[in-house]
């Protein structure tokens, strides 16, 4: 009797399901039914305040005719886009810089590198606060207190809508460079001095050895970090909402931050709902395109 | 010309010093091992030569002109590492061609230089593979292209087959001397393997911790060993080596084992001294003296057979098959002329045999 039992526990036990089931129920808990559950409320008109509702797509059809729609997503990818591309060449030259000193034995490094991360583990909301104390046009704003006492007149870094966005990005990328320099600079870890050693040899000064040897071995970390700081920047809502709340003149509104306000200032579930499937929409492109971009220059090896 | 001149060259890491003072000739189209234990500062020898360290003091000249302060690409040297460092992501022809495409050489001279040299060793049929589609020996042998399309001055080897197994280095040992005596590029090699030395240098150079202990032709440091450490480092099985004095015209092990002399030993009595026999010097013979055997190894070829002369281990090498078992008694006698004697103390040779 007990050596049957066993034997069932043992079957059980070698089934993959059993060590599944955890995390499945974890995810199908806290991910896939939300994630579903705001597909169906996105076909809906649900609101925040009344408790019926009826299926319809009128949500789909408002969001999509809306013009503030469009330059929402534009402001989304500019945003993203300024952040990815600023990341991933500050990422590269800060580890770069940092993996160079860590080979001099140089002193000062590890504080180098716990600055950089102290920035990222701060949260987005208090990044977007203390940029706004930073840069605020207002008498207490630190850094327009003293380019007025240097030039007499004071720059709306957070209150003029051509520069918002810009201060945004700038934001961004101060508080996210760590994750990218992180990933690169595990990613140069992984690259065998003698290459550097046989490329200096052969001839390559500095700059044809970051381009032969150091970006050709560190593409598929590049890709990555691409995905992640993509698919980050693309749903970005904290240090927005913190920092300027999407303004001056709806100037820095990311579609993360509409959602927000279709919910929770409009009460409008469900068309902000819809909006969150659009913003979903945008990811799964982005990532698709990553990875046929990744397949190619996989096999182009 | 090609030759390379090491004069008083020092390294030292802070307060450590590596090497304390080397000179070292090579002549035109030679081909030089550097050859000592892990950590004797050959490797480093070579980095310096080749610009990848920098030299703490004294001069290295090639071809006449003092690279001191030179970068490794300004040098006109083409280094072949343990790990064969290859560019994973270009193909054969690529890595064997990265060097000529960076000083602009045009595509269509590259083409015809890398396929000059992937004939040379038998690559022509890799030209458009990745390292990683390849063996560990075809790695090597792209290696060694990538440093042969260049056509430098001189040829520089870290310990290049390390990395490959045993058979396998045999057949580059041989290919790499081959190489060299195509080409005639002058050539330092470094290894920790002495059969390697042994097999393809003109000239070996033993060194043992940042010291020069000898340099010589193979067969001059076999024969003529100055000291115990080159004695015992070349040569496989190594020297055996027995403590003991000088009396009456024998030499007297520590044991008390009396051992025959070659010739004139005035001057020798009573000081410690090492008495040194190679174990292929060693022959079967009624008037030889007295050894125990303990393990018989035959090779096919040979036999190896290490036995006891009171407390010293004595490893002898027999051109005959060996029928004997533990625990038999065997005389031996050593070739009067291929008798070593050395100082305890100091470690020198003390005659010229």
């Amino acid at each position: 009797m007990t050596s049957t039992s066993s034997s069932a526990w043992a079957r059980v036990q070698d089934s993959p399901w059993f060590w599944l089931l955890p995390a499945g129920l974890f995810l199908l808990v806290f991910y896939t039914w939300p994630l579903l559950d705001v597909v169906r409320l996105s076909f809906t008109n649900a609101s925040l305040v009344a408790p019926d509702y009826d299926y319809t797509f009128d949500s789909y059809r408002r969001v999509l005719r809306d013009p503030s729609t469009l330059r929402t997503l534009k402001v989304t990818f500019l945003f993203a886009g300024g952040s990815v591309i600023l990341k991933l060449v500050l990422g590269m030259a800060l580890a770069l810089a940092i993996d160079a000193g860590v080979k001099r034995g140089l002193h000062g490094i590890v504080l180098v590198r716990t600055s950089v991360l102290a920035a990222w583990v701060i949260p987005g909301v208090v990044v977007g606060v203390l940029w706004k104390i930073l840069l605020s046009t207002s008498s207490h704003g630190l850094l327009n207190y003293w380019i007025q006492a240097a030039f007499g007149n004071s720059v709306g870094f957070l209150t003029d809508p051509d520069i918002a966005l810009s201060t945004a990005i700038l934001a961004n990328v101060w508080r996210g460079v760590a994750f990218t320099m992180i990933l690169l600079y595990a990613g140069l870890q992984r690259i065998p001095p003698e290459l550097y050693e046989a490329a200096r040899v052969d001839g390559a000064g500095a700059i044809a050895r970051f381009r032969f040897v150091t970006l050709p071995t560190l593409a598929p970390v590049i890709f990555i970090a691409l995905v992640l700081i993509t698919i980050g920047g693309i749903n970005t809502f904290d240090l927005i909402m913190a920092l300027t709340e999407g303004g001056p003149a709806r100037a820095t509104e990311v579609v993360g931050l509409r959602v927000y306000q279709q919910v929770f200032q409009f009460m409008n579930l469900g068309r902000g709902a819809a909006l969150a499937v659009l913003l979903l929409a945008v990811n799964l492109l982005m990532t698709l395109i990553y990875l046929r971009l990744l397949r190619i220059n996989r096999k182009t090896d | 010309m090609s030759q390379v001149t090491i004069a008083n060259v020092r390294k030292t890491y802070g307060s450590a010093t590596i090497i304390p003072d080397v000179s070292l000739d090579i002549s035109d189209g030679e081909f030089v091992i550097l050859v000592g234990p892990s950590g004797c500062g050959k490797s480093t020898l070579l980095r310096m030569i080749a610009g990848l360290e920098a030299i703490s003091g004294g001069d290295i000249a090639i071809g006449g002109r003092v690279v001191n302060n030179l970068q490794p690409k300004e040098r006109d040297i083409a280094m072949v590492f343990q790990n064969y460092a290859l560019y994973p992501h270009m193909t054969v022809a690529d890595n064997m061609g990265f060097s000529l495409r960076l000083s602009k050489v045009p595509k269509a001279q590259i083409a015809e230089d890398v396929a000059k040299a992937a004939k040379i060793l038998g690559l022509t049929a890799l030209l458009d593979r990745y390292p990683g589609q390849l063996s560990g020996g075809q790695r090597q042998r792209v290696a060694m292209g990538r440093a042969i399309v260049r056509n430098p001055q001189v040829f520089l080897f870290d310990e290049p087959l390390s990395n490959l197994d045993a058979k396998l280095r045999v057949q580059m040992r041989a290919e790499i001397k081959e190489l060299h005596q195509k080409l005639k590029t002058t050539t330092i090699y470094v290894t920790h393997d002495q059969i390697e030395a042994m097999t393809m240098a003109d000239k070996i150079v033993v060194m043992r911790s940042g010291v020069i202990e000898q340099i010589g032709a193979p067969l001059e440091l076999y024969d003529h060993p100055r000291n115990l450490f080159v004695a015992s480092f070349i040569g496989s099985p190594s020297m055996n080596l027995i403590h003991g004095r000088v009396e009456g015209g024998h030499f007297v092990s520590d044991g008390g084992h009396r051992l025959p002399l070659p010739r004139a030993t005035a001057g020798l009595e009573g000081r410690p001294l090492v008495y040194g026999v190679r174990p292929e010097h060693l022959a079967l013979a009624d008037d030889g003296f007295e050894v125990e055997i303990a393990v018989v190894e035959p090779t096919g070829s040979e036999s190896h057979v290490l036995a006891r002369l009171g407390d010293n281990d004595l490893t002898c090498v027999f051109r005959e098959r060996i029928t004997l078992r533990s625990g038999d008694r065997v005389r031996v006698r050593p070739e009067p002329d291929n008798i070593h004697i050395f100082d305890a103390q100091s470690g020198d040779r003390v005659i010229q045999v």
